[in-house]
């Protein structure tokens, strides 16, 4: 190989890191949309999809900090370490490499609180897991405007593939998110569903409260 | 220690206000033995003037949290089955910055129990002075009592509250709220969700019911046995309340008994009584402690162990609600398992994936071991399930639920076997473990 020096291998690491990275973000976030629509994946069970977007999200991390590690050691251009997470603190492409920060924030947010979910109340849990959108879409306008890599070719393809799929996603969500079965009935549905022949009665059959004894006088009965 | 001395009640003291404390804690003659909570003869409900003639009036402390060092000492632990130290969730609510509420447990979701409606029917004043007296140590003013939606109990209760607001017996007035006739009703999460105005379902925790319950104020909830008991532990003192029971296990429950024979009744025991003396153990083939969420035990092993969560949990079962059911032998203690484990699936509030999912898949693969030859596939099947669904949700349903049908299929697997091979010792299957008639089927069931 010519021209491949130790500095153009960092540079090159870091764009081809860049890559999986989006798509590993892309595949989390359409994950994600999936565990809330409770949808599975053909053919697998259902824990996978929690599992799957569970793992893909530790494994982005990984690549992203291998992304922004050769980022910064590569001596072509200037990008200090604070920049990693410190938006538009870096002195090449301020701009496109804040978006970057931005979206690492977000996504070190989420994994933080989400290994910590236990602990924290449900709902400050999801309102901030509803940041994973910031956090793709400044992914995904960081790696158009960092480099010349997507703008042709088959990056260029994938990026719009991405984009296409998130924004189905979303739509899927949005529109399905009046229609799914109430709480109440999830259970019966899914017996309903694995046992036709004994589905749940309907409505129609007498309440059987809780009684006091018959009369008021019931003895606690001997049992000897 | 044997349950049902008949020990006479003591004879009226000449008033009330000499009888409060004035008495030497664990005095014979003043406390009452076995039965303490429920009377000696009959099933009289108790008004408010034998109530007081009994036991006077309600022992008040005037400042709050001088009951909490005397619960400590008695070692009481809650009656609703969790057996939480009783001293240390006073202690937590009373520590609250913001004003607590505090609510009385009365919804027995367990189909299987009837011991908190019986106690509730009988001795409302033994719970609405715990209830007072638990107000107090925690320094609350809104007071309420969660019952299943039964006019006959609620009318009784309303009477009996209005009887003491007349004669100036309680501290605070106390309200009786509604509760839906759903299993998971009685859950605390699930309470404070209720009382707040919203479907009786848990609540994802933390934050825990003590720091933010009812309408986001700290809420101290108790069982209606655990405050009977503390209103008893009030006014005879720590020292008498473990004359009965056992070191670790200290004082007396209420039990709801199932005989094999279809008797069924509450029965008041000291903690550590052996089961074959709550239990006619003979023609049975095994013994459920702890209700539909405790498990199964062979009689052969039942025969030698006590109603204590030392025995009891070592064979993977618990004391719990006190619930304890006895399978006559020719019955397909299978098929008994599936349809609870029906009932239970149904029960789900349906608010975690793990659990409205797992759930009715294992009670349809208990559906198939309950018939004849099952797929043999089955039961694997059912104990992975039973695996990815615990730990899972927001509240112990679905834990609850693999303990019980984990111990049937151990405790049963004989008559797996037997299924296998096209047999099963009661074909009839006529059904023994109580069940309510009708099933949630949407919104308003929850409400």
């Amino acid at each position: 190989m010519n021209g491949i020096t130790q500095s153009t291998a960092l540079w090159y690491a870091s764009r081809a890191t860049g890559v999986v990275s989006l798509l590993l973000l892309t595949a989390v976030v359409l994950l994600g949309v999936l565990v809330n629509r409770q949808g599975r994946l053909p053919g697998l069970p259902r824990f996978v999809v929690t599992g799957l977007h569970r793992n893909l999200s530790l494994l982005g991390v990984a690549f992203v900090a291998i992304h922004v590690i050769t980022a910064v050691l590569d001596p072509y251009v200037t990008i200090g370490i604070v920049s990693i997470v410190i938006p538009f603190a870096s002195a090449y492409k301020p701009l496109w490499l804040g978006l970057g920060a931005i979206s690492l924030d977000v996504v070190l947010a989420l994994i933080l609180t989400s290994l910590a979910r236990a602990r924290m109340s449900r709902r400050l849990w999801r309102s901030l897991h509803w940041l994973s959108y910031v956090a793709w879409v400044s992914a995904l306008v960081h790696s158009l405007g960092s480099s010349n890599d997507l703008h042709g070719g088959v990056l260029l393809y994938m990026a719009i593939a991405c984009t296409l799929a998130v924004i189905a996603a979303v739509a899927w969500r949005i529109t399905h998110a009046g229609r799914e079965i109430p709480r109440e009935e999830r259970a019966a549905a899914t017996l309903a569903r694995m046992s036709p022949a004994r589905a749940p009665e309907t409505r129609g059959t007498p309440r059987n409260d809780a009684r006091p004894p018959a009369s008021g006088n019931r003895a606690p009965e001997n049992v000897r | 220690m044997t349950y049902g001395t008949t020990v006479p009640y003591p004879a009226p003291s000449p008033g009330p206000q000499d009888r409060a404390r004035t008495a030497p804690a664990g005095t014979a003659s003043e406390a009452p033995d076995l039965p303490r909570l429920l009377p000696v003869h009959g099933a009289v409900p108790v008004d408010l003037r034998t109530h007081l003639s009994r036991y006077g009036a309600p022992p008040y402390f005037g400042h709050p949290g001088k009951l909490i060092p005397v619960l400590k000492v008695a070692g009481l632990t809650g009656r609703g089955g969790a057996a939480f130290p009783v001293h240390r969730k006073l202690q937590a609510v009373g520590e609250a910055r913001t004003r607590p509420v505090v609510i009385g447990n009365g919804a027995e979701g367990e189909p299987a129990s009837d011991k908190d409606k019986s106690l509730l029917w009988i001795s409302p004043h033994l719970v609405l002075d715990g209830l007072q007296l638990a107000a107090e140590a925690v320094g609350s003013e809104a007071v309420g009592l969660y019952v299943h939606r039964n006019a006959r109990l609620q009318e009784r209760l309303r009477a009996a509250v209005a009887e003491r607001a007349a004669a100036r017996a309680d501290l605070a007035p106390v309200e009786i709220i509604d509760a839906p006739p759903r299993f998971l009703a009685g859950e605390e999460s699930a309470l404070a969700s209720r009382i707040s105005g919203q479907p009786a379902m848990p609540r994802f925790k933390p934050p825990r019911v003590f720091e933010r319950g009812v309408v986001g104020r700290p809420t101290l909830v108790h069982n209606v046995e655990t405050l009977a008991h503390m209103a008893l532990i009030a006014r005879y003192g720590p020292a008498w309340f473990r004359s009965v029971g056992t070191r670790d296990e200290p004082g007396s429950m209420l039990c709801t008994v199932h005989q094999a024979d279809g008797r069924r009744g509450v029965v008041e025991t000291g903690l550590g009584t052996p089961l074959r003396d709550l239990l006619q153990l003979e023609g049975t083939q095994a013994v459920l402690s702890g209700g539909y969420h405790g498990a199964w035990v062979p009689s052969a092993d039942a025969a030698h162990m006590t109603l204590s969560n030392e025995d009891l949990k070592a064979a993977g079962g618990f004391v719990g609600a006190g619930v304890l059911v006895a399978l006559p032998a020719g019955r397909c203690g299978i098929a008994e398992t599936a349809r609870v484990a029906r009932y239970l699936a149904l029960e789900s509030a349906g608010q975690c994936g793990p659990c409205f999912n797992g759930l009715p898949r294992i009670a349809a693969a208990l559906d198939e071991v309950a018939s004849p030859r099952p797929d043999p596939r089955a039961v694997t099947d059912m104990i992975r399930w039973a695996a990815l669904v615990e730990g899972r949700g927001a509240c112990h349903h679905p834990d609850g639920t693999t303990r019980f049908v984990r111990s049937a299929l151990h405790v049963f697997r004989e008559e797996i076997r037997n299924h296998s091979a096209g047999r099963c010792v009661d074909p009839a299957r006529e059904p023994f473990l109580p069940l309510p008639a009708d099933t949630a089927l949407d919104a308003a069931d929850w409400s």
